[in-house]
Order: C-alpha cells, then structure tokens, then sequence
C-alpha cells in the first residue's frame, strides 16, 4: 500500500484533539486531487493508485471503498454537494442505476485496441456515460481439498451443480446484494429463458449451503472449504488460485463476458484528473497493470494480452466459449424484480426451497433404484419439481415497466401507474412459494414412501 | 473571601445546570434525534407519493416473512441471552466470591471479546467451528459425526453470546462485589449453602446488575447486523432492514420500518427492564457489614474451578485463537490448521496500518473523551440537581443503544451532507470529525453508565462540605467530584475507547476517504479479497493488542486507585 | 424510632409464642486453645473459654481485640481455627457453617432486601424442608414473639433500624438454634432504644434458656444484662467473670480501665512494720492490705474511692485541674505531688463546684484499692 497522506496535525496526537479539531484544513503536497468511490478492493486500487501517482504526481488520489450497493446509495445521497469524481466498480446495473439518477457525467475518447463490442455486447455505454475497462466471466471455482474429502466431481456446466451429490456443497450470493452475481443470474435466464432459467437457479440453489451477503463471501467460502462449489466471476477464481488456495476455476458454455465498468461522476469537482485517470486505466500500460497475480482481470484492451501470464484465457482469440449474447437492456428492464423475486423465492426460504429439493432428490433416487415400475410414484415427483419452479411472475410481467415502478421510488415517467406496493406484493409471492414448497415436500416424501 | 466566593453559587445553581443541559440537549438532539427522525420518516410515507401513511407497518405485519424475522431476531437475542449467562456467571462469581489468583487477568481476559473487531470475529469462527472447520474435522475424522454449531440461527447464538457476554460478566460482578458478606453468611447460618444459596440469596440480590447486562446484551443482539450478516442469515431483522436500505435500486420503505420497529423494540426492552429494576437497587440499603466475603478454596474446588474457567475462557477467546492462526498462517483452506506460518502478513499490513491505527487511536479517543464529559454532565444533573426533565436526558442518551449503526451512519449524510464546513466549504457529513460524533454517540450509553454509578457512590456530603467552605458549583465539581469519580470516568472511558475502536456499521456509512478511515474499516478493505484475509487477520490482531493492553492498563490504573481509596477510608477495622 | 414496644415476653403473646420457638435444651460452649490468623496478623491467641449452657455471656473488649473474629469462628465464618470449640461436647471447627445449627445475628443485621420480612423469616424453615403449615405456624408464632406480627408483608427497606433487628432476631430463633451468637446487635441503634432492647434481649433469651454469646465493645450493655463476661484485647482473654467480680477485681490494668473509670497507679509496695504500703514515685504512700506482695506494681483505684476530706485532714493534698460533670456527680482531676487521680463527688442541687486551683485534701478509702502485678 502507498503511503497514506497524512494530515500534519495528526502528529500531535490525542492531546492537542481540541486544537486538532479546528486545524482540520488539510495542506496538501499534490495541487489536483481526485476521490474514486469504489468496490474494487485495494489489492486492485492501490496497483493502480500508485502507478497512476507514478505518472502524475501532481494529483493526490483518494480511494473510498463502499460496496456496489452502498456506492451506489452513497451517491445519491450525496449529490446534492457531490465530493466524488470517479466511480468504478463491476456491475453495468449499478451504472445504469445512477445513469438513471442523471448522476454520471461523460467520458468519449477512442482508444487503441479497445473494440466497440464484443461477441455483440458493448464494452462501453452508448450514451458514453461509462466505459467498461476489464473484462469478466461468469463460472464456478471449488477448492480441491474439498472435493476430495467429499468425493465430489469438479462441475463443468451449471446442469452439473442441480445433482444431488452437490446438495449442501454450493455457495452462491444474491443478486440484490451483488452487482456480479446479478449478471450471472441475468447470464442464466438470458441464456436458458425465463422457465428454465429459474429452474436452473432453484435447483442450483437448492443444493447451496448458504447465500452469501456479499459477492466476495463466496470466493471467500470456497478457499477457506465452508463449501466446495462457488458461482462466482472469473477474477476471484483467478486471483484466489494466485494467493495460494487450493482453488480452481472453469467458465461454463453458458456464460458472458461483462465489461467491469469506470465512469466520471456528475458535476465531479475534479473533472480533469478524473478524465486523466480513465485514460491511463485504458491505456495499454495501464491495462497491463490488470495482469496483476491479486487483480487477475481480463483487459479490454487487445493489445494488452501480449504480456498475459500463462493459464489467463483471451476473450479476442476465442479462448472462452460465450453462447450468451448479454442484452443488458432486457437485464435493466426487470433488474428490481429479479432481484426481489430472488430474495423472496431462493434468499429467505433457503431453507424451505433445500428441504424440497433434498426430498425430490430422495424419491427420484429411490425411484431410479426401484426401476421404473412406479408411475404414480413418478407422477408425484413430477408434480413437486413443478411445484417447486413454479414462478409467480411471467417473463412479460417481470419486464413490465409499469410493475417495475412498484419496486423504485422515483418513477422515471410522471403518468406512470403504480399498484400495489412492494412489500404487499412480495408477501403475496411469499405465500406462494412458501406453500408450494412444502406441498413439494410433501409429495415428494409421499412419492417415496411409495417406493 | 467569603463575600466574594458566597455570592457566585447562587448564580450557578439556577443557570449552570440549565447551560450544561441545553448544551447536552442540543448535542443529542443534533447528533442522535433528529437524523434519526430524518432516516425513519420514510416509513411513515407513502412509497409513491411520500404523503403521510401507516400502510407500511400494516405492510409489515401482513408479511409473514417479516413476522418471522421479528421472532427470529427475539428467539436469537434472548438465547444469547441465555448463553451468554451461561458463560458470565461462573466467572462472576468465582472471581468475586473465592480467593482466586489469576482474577484481575480473567476479568481482563473476559472483556477482550468486546473488542473483536467486526467481520473477522465470525469468520475466525467459521474457520474453526464451521461446517468444515477445524473443530469438525476433527470430529469427522475420528468420529465420523460433526455438530452444527454455525448452523443458521445456532451460529448466530454462538458468536454473540461468545461476543457480548462481558456485558452480563462486568455488571453482575459489579454487583456481586456489592453484595454485604453478611447476607450470605446469614443464609449459611440457617443452613443454606452451595446452589441453593445462590438460588435464593445471591443471585436475587445480583438482580439488578444481571437485569442491566442481559439487557444490554439483548438489545445488542436484537439490533446487530454484522454477525447474521457475516453468518448470511438474513431472516432476521435487522439484516432484513439492511438489506433493504442498501439494495441497489430498490428504494422500499420497508428497511425503513424494521428499522423503527428496532428501535420501538429496542427501547420497549430496555424499558421492561428499567420497570424489573425499579426499586431493587438493593447496594444502597445494605450497610455497616463486613465487606465482602471471599472464601478460600480446598485443592480439589480449586482445581474444579480452574477447568471449569480454563475452558470457558477456551471458548471465548476462540475467536482470537483462530484469528491470530489466521494471522500468522500461510493459507488456511480445508483443515484444521494452516498449511503453514509466516511473519508476512504483519508486515503487509503494518505498512498499511500505521495511518488506520493513528486515526482509530484518535477518533477513539475523542469519542471517549466526549462520552465522559457528556456522561459525567448528564450523571451531574439527573442525580445532583432537580431541573425540569433531567431523567429525559438519561432516556435521550440511552436510546442511542437502539439505534442500529447503519440508521445513524444514513441520517448523519443525509442531515449533514448538504451543511458545508466553515474554511475548506467540505460537506460536514465528510468531515473526519463527523465519524467521531458517531462514534461518541453510539458509545454514550456505555459511558454515561460508569459515571452515574461513580457518581452515585460518592456522598452528597463531600460536596456540601466543599460548598460550606466556600467552593461555587463548579469548583466543587472540579476539585471534589471529578477527582472521586477518577476511578468510574477511566472505566467509562476505556469503554467507550474499547469498542469504538472496533466499531463499523455507523462508521462505513460516513468514511469519505481513506486516510480518514479507522482500523475497522481498513480490515473491511483486506477481508474484501483473497489475498487480504492474512493481513487483515493480522491488523485485527494488532487492534485486539493495542485495545486489550490500553484496558488492561486502564484496569490497573482503577485498581490502583480503588485501593489507594479504600486504604484511604478504613483506617483500622473492627474485625 | 418510636414503634409499639410490646413486651417481648409480655403475658398475653408469650403463649402463642411457646408453641413456635419454644424452649431449647441448653448447650455448653467450650472453646479449648483456639488461634487464629488472618495471614501473619495473629487475631485469637490460644483461647480457652467454657460458657455453661443457659447462660448469658459477653465478649467484651475493644475494636480489634478478636472478639468478632471468635464470634465468627463459633458460627463457622472466616478461616479455620486451630484448636476446639466444642457445642454440646461436639466439636464442630471444620464444620460448615450451615451445618452447625448456630444461630447469629448480624451486625448489619443481613436482612435480604428482596424478601418480605416473612419470606426472611421463613426462610431457615425452607432450608429444613418444614412443611409448609408448620413454617407459617412458627413464622408467625416468631414475630410475635418479637412484636412485629403486623409487619409480615413489609420488605426490609420499609423498616425502621429497630424493627430490622426485631426481624433479624426472629430469624434466627425461629430455627431454634443451638446457640444464639448477637454480633453489637445493638451499635445501630439510637441510644433510647438500645436500653429498652437491651432488656428485651435478656427476657428473650431468659425465655428460650438458649445459651447467648454477645459482642459488644459498650461495657454498660455487657454489665447490665450479661451473667459473665469475657474481656479481650489483643487476642487474648484479659478475664473472665460476673461483671461485678470483674469490676471489682480487675486482673489487670487494662481491665481496669476499660472497665468503668479507674485512677492506676504505678509504685512499689514495701512491708513496713505498721502495715503494707503502696509507695508511690513522689514518695507518698498509702496503706494496703497486708497479704501484699511487696515489689513493683500496680494499684487500682477507682474515683469513687476517693473523696474530698472535709477539713483539710486527708491524707494527701493536691490542686483541681479540671472538673466534669456527670449529672449525678462531678469528676474531678487533682493534682498530687506530680500525679493525676480521678475523683468523683456526688452532685446534689446547689453543691456548687470547686474551681480548677483550688487546693484541696483527699480521703483515701484504701481497701477499696486493687493491687496488681503485670
């Protein structure tokens, strides 16, 4: 870490805090500075900080760290007297929320070796309010010691992880809670469809030990061995394994490659140093710095790769496979419902969707065990699994922009109609699913003691 | 002289306490009420129109969900409870009832769980009593079961009990070491000992100060957000107001209202159990005794007590144990110790540090030093004065328990944000100075209960005799008071100091920039990746150590001070 | 302070009471060799005191003297002692306290706030597993026999000093103890109150026959209502005996003061061939019994046995220094060849009082002296 600059009254210490409390002008070496409000940790900020100083020495760089969400709230509630220059984090979500506030500024310089898209996904936002400046991928990564002591398979798909042999085993986090975890969410039903999509995530989920609060508590759970599965993004697969942990990582065929994004922040104070700050992370030397053993992010640079380390795949030569073309206007358009429709049915019944699935996955067992002479037996699992995926929302209702508004405060359109509030709806959901897990239990278990 | 000095303490007794209580009001008000109101009027208001509505709280009622968090939180904080009792009140009274060696350390040693920081006690936790920590592996290996200790609700119960049970620890003994040995003796007398006494006579009369424990330790539990969230469950409330004011996007009112029902809840708990205590303060109504009684112990009981406390003091420091393998281990992934040990990840982090460690030394002790002005004044009016509402200042102040981190951090910005700094036209709610005004408020509570009991032991008297010789008011404050209540102001100050330190949840709302940040926040920062969790062990380590050698000193100093007092007041007894 | 003094022992309660704590078998206390230390301050040096069952004994003695501390070691409280003590010929040291079935109480009187003074009361009875009929029946009987029935319901802290001790008592007896042990059962009390306690206690225990230790450091409250006392000082037993004896014939110069006033007077006794003599330093002497030993000592007079001659013919002569009035009578300190002695003169209305200067001549009544060699 850089030296932190430090305020001369600081070296007074306790004593004088009186004295301390009205010197708090602080007198600054550098004549520019810039506040970067981010949710990258510092093992990735501070590489960039300090080459970034390096070259500008001139410019006094402050980090704050939030998470995704909180960076988010903390420039809304912070805009009528906006401090922040630069906001830099993962999720393109969290930059089309703000750019929903009107709190971005703009950013439009071409750069070398940067194409406008890729695979059809743009890198960058068209309106040129943010810029994606890394690029990353969606997959799962397991800690080895794990697998072994469990006799578990490593997963390829995400089939692979609705397999009763990872009941218990999988970690995932939610999409409200993470920016990341909501595009792989988003990736999933993009690519299978809405029904399917959601079958996949319930049966994933109903294999999870836990869902993490934070998208880091996922990698983190895999390399300290809570769980042997994780859904994660690519870099923490790639700069776990680089710490030293017994961890792999491996990009399913259904998976997108997302831009992790930077923008300037509406009436930034700082606006020069911040456009000069952007131009340096995109920079083919500053892209160079993402090869980083801790950062391990893949550059959108083309150019970049050329000084790649070994096993880190290229995205421009085909490396990794993407059948999901990411339409993040679909993506924008039921983000608040996704995520609540996520937190209702998998986040706070885990418990509820886990005893489902482990009772559908015993009768189906028994049943594959008694051959398959039971059709009545077969017919109850049937109709538990369809218990259990049953969606209270339609894909066309979930991208509804009118049933959006309920979960949003500022309505984007004045004569937009609003019913119903989000809590009531979400009770009613809750109802839903609630019952229909059980009764999937319930059948599932009578399936079974027909066996 | 005696014109001169007459004349001043009539002046100072109408308008001083009143002075002292606007400024004491008008802090409070500014720093705890009105954001406080600022944040919660959004659960009063109508999602699209913002008019004034109480369909949010029908809302929450209606949802079964939120039902069962609200139980959850109450069956979580009352096992705790539980639990923590379990773990307090051995210590307590081996410590204050038998001729132990090893009391002033077990005393200390208990307090230092108070002092993990956040977000690394649990996962130190999970390394080692998780679903495939070292404690189960362990088990799975040669007994083939494993026990779910962090099993949802079950590892939330562990690590707050583990976390606040000194709490409980530090007020019961407190009022243990108050209890006349001649009540106990009396007991004995008829025939009563061993459990039975402690049933009937000891514990009752211990009532007030285990009531005022357990409620702070279920109002702490109630209120916390760090741990089940750390844990990932999220079906209790607070996590569930969190989760909800800070999702992004969303903007339902609901977070708002769970965190007014905390609140409510809050102070509703703390008010049963202000009406439990009422009148049972039984210290004062037992005098001219013997002094209390501590017994010698037989080999056998001895040896008995040492495992007994060993292996609660095992349990408890569990979470230092596996932070500090944590700290010193290579990488630690799947079993029951880490592959192996390095001295790198001090260094990583005390290059790091220093500017985290200098800022928390500070804000800390600002806040502290705030607490116990503000303490000491508001002690001062309600027990020495009788101005018009003085117990309401009490209340006002107390209530910053009930008020979880996140709600002050959000209404701090969102009432101070737009106030600009004199001089440099920064935001007040950017301003470093603001996050010790957080921190100050949130530890008051602490603060301002070791100076109401150090002011209550101190005689009137001493302060009328200062007063017929001529000192003003606030010269006997000055020269009679403060001095005698030396010992209560460092014990409020370490208190407020200790956990301050260690605090995060109002303070990641406000830090602005990095160099302003405290400790917590800079081991946020490391926890955030995979590299960072060794250095970041290893600054929580060095804030465990800088804050436990800081109490234990302060400890000895009160020591000190309590003997020197008691040599002072007893010259030559009768027995 | 002023409370329904209803006679302990009165005519119409006492029946009820005898059929709750009634009469006990009395019980011999027999203390052999007991010390005790509190680290390397010796408190008790090797006492040995035998107290006859029934009876009515006091420990005497000043702050620090040990008789707490005995007190206590007889209950079971504080360290183990070396030696015995022997209730009933049972030995009872390494006993546990709530094993003894001895009654105490307390200085402070230990009532426990957070019971109704029934609940107080009742609460030895729970500890033996009395049934609960029986337990109201003695409960009752023993605040009676206190004067506190009417109070039943009230906690401690809604007690004036006098009835808390009232309710200590019943406490205690209502479990019929072996022995009843009184810790200055009276210091707390206002100096009216503790008369008419005084002589409740000795009605109380004359009653109940149990045998009674009480601690006081007030030699009036031991004298007026105790059988035989026990002086302490330092650990040790100065004397023991009826209060009369004791102040009579005190054992040593330390008894003698400590009981009542008393003028000591250092000097050697010589036998001269008209009788003995006590010849002080100054040169004077005053005659004493014959059969005493002749050498260094120590002769005890009390300022009674001194009196004013009424014309100038007393044996010696001396010059008021001061006087103190008494009420009854006046003390006077005079000055004599060097020595100050005490003397008291009976004040009646009108006798006037001599002035500090004046000469006077004083009477010896010298058989009424004490000599002692320690």
């Amino acid at each position: 870490m850089p030296d932190i600059k430090r305020k001369p009254y600081r070296t007074l210490g306790l004593g004088v805090a009186a004295a301390a409390l009205l010197a708090a002008s602080p007198l600054y070496a550098a004549d520019d500075k810039l506040v970067i409000v981010t949710s990258f940790p510092s093992d990735l900020t501070d590489v960039f900080k300090t080459a970034f100083m390096k070259e500008n020495p001139s410019i006094a760089v402050e980090v704050v760290n939030k998470s995704t969400s909180s960076g988010v709230k903390y420039l809304i509630e912070t805009a009528q007297n906006n401090q922040s220059d630069i906001f830099w984090a993962s999720a393109p979500d969290a930059f089309e929320v703000l750019k929903g506030e009107e709190l971005l500024g703009s950013y439009s310089k071409e750069v070398d070796g940067i194409p406008a898209d890729l695979n059809g996904y743009p890198i960058n936002d068209p309106d040129g309010q943010y810029l994606g400046f890394a690029l990353s991928g969606y997959g799962f990564m397991w800690n080895t010691r794990y697998m072994d002591a469990y006799e578990l398979p490593a997963p390829k798909e995400w089939d692979d992880l609705e397999k009763p042999v990872y009941h218990g085993h999988v970690g995932i986090s939610s999409p409200s809670r993470s920016g990341t975890t909501h595009l792989t969410i988003e990736t999933i039903l993009q690519g299978e469809g809405w029904e399917e999509g959601w079958k996949t995530l319930k049966a994933i989920s109903g294999n999870a030990k836990t869902i993490t609060e934070r998208s880091f508590g996922v990698p983190d759970g895999v390399n300290s061995g809570s769980f042997g599965v994780g859904i994660v993004i690519d870099f923490f697969g790639f700069s776990s394994k680089a710490s030293g942990f017994p961890v792999e990582f491996h990009y399913p065929s259904v998976t997108a490659l997302v831009p992790a994004n930077i923008g300037v922040v509406a009436n930034a104070p700082n606006e020069g140093p911040a456009q000069k700050f952007i131009d340096f992370l995109l920079s083919e030397k500053g892209q160079a710095l993402l090869f980083d053993p801790k950062i391990m992010r893949l550059p959108v640079n083309k150019n970049a790769y050329a000084g790649a380390p070994e096993g880190l795949p290229n995205p421009f030569d085909g490396s990794i496979e993407t059948k999901v073309n990411f339409d993040s206007d679909v993506s924008e358009q039921r983000y608040n419902v996704i995520n609540s429709l996520f937190d209702v049915m998998i986040t706070y019944r885990l418990d509820d969707l886990r005893n489902a699935t482990a009772a559908v996955q015993a009768a189906d067992t028994a049943l594959a065990e008694a051959g398959s002479g039971n059709a009545e037996a077969a017919k109850l699992i049937e109709e538990a699994k369809a218990l259990i995926n049953a969606l209270p929302v339609s894909a066309e209702e979930a991208a509804d922009p009118d049933f959006n508004a309920i979960f949003t405060v500022k309505r984007k359109e004045a004569d937009t109609k609003v019913e119903g509030r989000q809590a009531e709806i979400e009770q009613q959901w809750d109802a839903m699913v609630v019952e229909n897990y059980r009764k999937a239990t319930e059948l599932a278990e009578k399936a079974k003691s027909l066996l | 002289m005696p014109t001169a000095a007459l004349r001043r303490p009539a002046l100072n007794v109408s308008v001083g306490p009143y002075l002292a209580a606007g400024i004491v009001v008008l802090f409070l008000g500014a720093f705890l009420v009105v954001p406080v109101l600022k944040v919660i009027q959004v659960a009063f208001q109508d999602p699209s129109s913002g008019a004034f509505t109480l369909v949010n709280f029908q809302d929450f009622f209606a949802s079964t969900l939120f039902r069962q968090s609200f139980y959850n939180s109450v069956y979580v904080a009352g096992m705790s409870v539980v639990i923590a009792s379990a773990i307090a009140l051995p210590l307590a009274y081996f410590t204050t009832r038998f001729n132990f060696s090893g009391s002033v350390i077990i005393q200390t040693l208990a307090f230092v769980p108070l002092i993990m920081p956040p977000f690394i006690g649990a996962v130190a936790m999970q390394l080692l009593f998780g679903a495939n920590g070292s404690v189960n592996l362990l088990l799975r290996e040669y007994f083939g079961i494993t026990i779910p200790f962090m099993k949802g609700l079950n590892g939330v119960i562990f690590v707050q009990s583990l976390h606040y049970f000194p709490f409980i620890l530090i007020n019961l003994s407190a009022s243990l070491r108050n209890i006349d040995r001649s009540m106990e003796e009396a007991a004995q007398m008829l025939g009563s000992s061993g459990v039975r006494m402690f049933r009937r006579i000891v514990f009752p009369l211990a009532m007030p100060g285990y009531i005022a424990g357990a409620s702070l330790v279920f109002v702490k539990v109630f209120d916390d957000l760090g741990t089940p969230l750390l844990l990932n469950v999220n079906t209790m409330l607070a996590p569930q107001a969190y989760l909800r004011i800070s999702s992004v996007g969303i903007s339902d009112p609901m977070g708002y209202v769970i965190s007014c029902i905390l609140i409510v809840f809050s102070i509703f708990a703390m008010w049963v159990s202000f009406l439990g205590m009422r009148g049972k303060d039984y210290s004062t109504t037992q005098k001219g005794g013997g002094g209390l009684s501590r017994r010698d112990l037989t080999r056998r009981e001895a040896v008995l007590c040492y495992i007994v406390v060993l292996l609660i003091l095992a349990l408890v420091l569990a979470p230092h144990l596996g932070l500090l393998l944590l700290s010193f281990g290579t990488v630690w992934s799947f079993g029951v110790l880490p592959d192996g040990f390095t001295l790198a990840h001090y260094e990583t982090a005390l290059t790091s540090a220093w500017g985290f460690i200098q800022n928390t030394l500070l804000y800390a002790g600002l806040a502290g030093l705030i607490d116990i002005i503000i303490g000491t004044a508001i002690a001062y009016l309600v027990l020495r004065t009788n101005i018009i509402g003085r117990k309401w200042l009490d209340y006002m102040a107390v209530s910053a328990l009930a008020v979880p981190g996140v709600v002050l951090g959000i209404g701090y910005l969102r009432v101070y944000y737009g106030v600009e700094m004199p001089l440099t036209g920064q935001p007040l709610a950017t301003w470093w100075g603001i996050i010790v005004i957080a921190l100050a408020v949130r530890r008051l509570p602490y603060a301002l209960r070791s100076c109401t009991a150090a002011l209550q032991q101190i005689s009137p008297a001493l302060e009328e005799a200062a007063e017929n010789l001529g000192a003003s008011k606030l010269r006997t404050v000055r020269r009679v008071v403060v001095p005698l209540m030396v010992s209560g102001l460092v014990a409020g100050f370490v208190t407020s100091f200790a956990t301050a330190a260690v605090e995060l949840s109002a303070t990641i709302m406000l830090v602005s920039s990095e160099k302003d940040a405290p400790l917590a926040y800079g081991l946020y920062l490391f926890m955030q990746s995979a590299a960072g969790r060794g250095p970041g062990a290893a600054l929580g380590i060095m804030a465990v150590v800088i804050v436990g050698l800081a109490t234990y000193l302060s400890h000895r100093l009160v020591e000190n001070a309590r003997r020197n007092q008691a040599a002072a007041s007893a010259p030559g007894g009768g027995h | 302070m002023n409370m329904p003094m209803k006679s302990m022992t009165g005519d119409g309660p006492a029946e009820t009471a005898d059929k709750g704590a009634g009469r006990v078998e009395p019980v011999e206390i027999d203390i052999r060799n007991v010390s005790l230390s509190f680290g390397r301050t010796e408190v008790l040096k090797g006492i040995d005191l035998k107290i006859e069952p029934g009876e009515f004994f006091a420990f005497l003695g000043p702050s620090g003297s040990g008789k707490s501390t005995l007190l206590r070691a007889i209950a079971g409280f504080g360290p183990t002692p070396k030696g015995q003590i022997l209730l009933g010929g049972q030995d009872v040291v390494g006993t546990a306290p709530w094993k003894r079935n001895v009654g105490m109480v307390f200085q402070s009187y230990a009532l426990w706030p957070h019971m109704t003074v029934a609940r107080n009361v009742a609460f030895g009875l729970d500890e033996r597993r009395v049934p609960k009929a029986e337990t109201a029946k003695r409960v009752s009987a023993a605040l009676e026999m206190v004067g506190m029935s009417q109070y039943a319901e009230r906690y401690p802290s809604q007690l004036s000093g006098g009835q808390q001790q009232r309710v200590a008592l019943a406490r205690t007896i209502v479990v019929e103890p072996r022995v009843l042990l009184l810790d200055e059962p009276l210091s707390n009390l206002d100096a009216n109150l503790r008369v008419q306690m005084r002589q409740d206690l000795l009605k109380l225990q004359r009653r109940l026959g149990i045998t009674t230790i009480f601690v006081t450091h007030d030699q009036e409250e031991a004298n007026t209502i105790c059988d035989r006392i026990a002086v302490m000082a330092d650990g040790v037993v100065q004397q023991v005996g009826r209060p009369d004896e004791v102040y009579d014939t005190p054992a040593n110069a330390f008894v003698a003061k400590f009981l009542g006033t008393a003028n000591v007077l250092e000097g050697v006794v010589e036998q001269r061939t008209d009788g003995n003599a006590f010849v002080l330093p100054s040169g004077i002497a005053i005659p004493c019994a014959g059969d005493a030993r002749a050498g260094a000592g120590k002769l005890v007079l009390r300022p009674q046995s001194i009196s004013f001659a009424q014309n100038g013919d007393g044996s010696l002569t001396g010059t008021v220094q001061s006087a103190e009035f008494l009420g009854g009578m006046i003390r006077y300190a005079v000055e004599v060849s060097g020595q100050t002695l005490l003397v008291d003169e009976v004040h009646n209305r009108g006798s006037g009082r001599r002035q500090a200067g004046e000469a006077v001549s004083l009477d010896v009544r010298h058989q009424e002296g004490v000599l002692i060699h320690d």
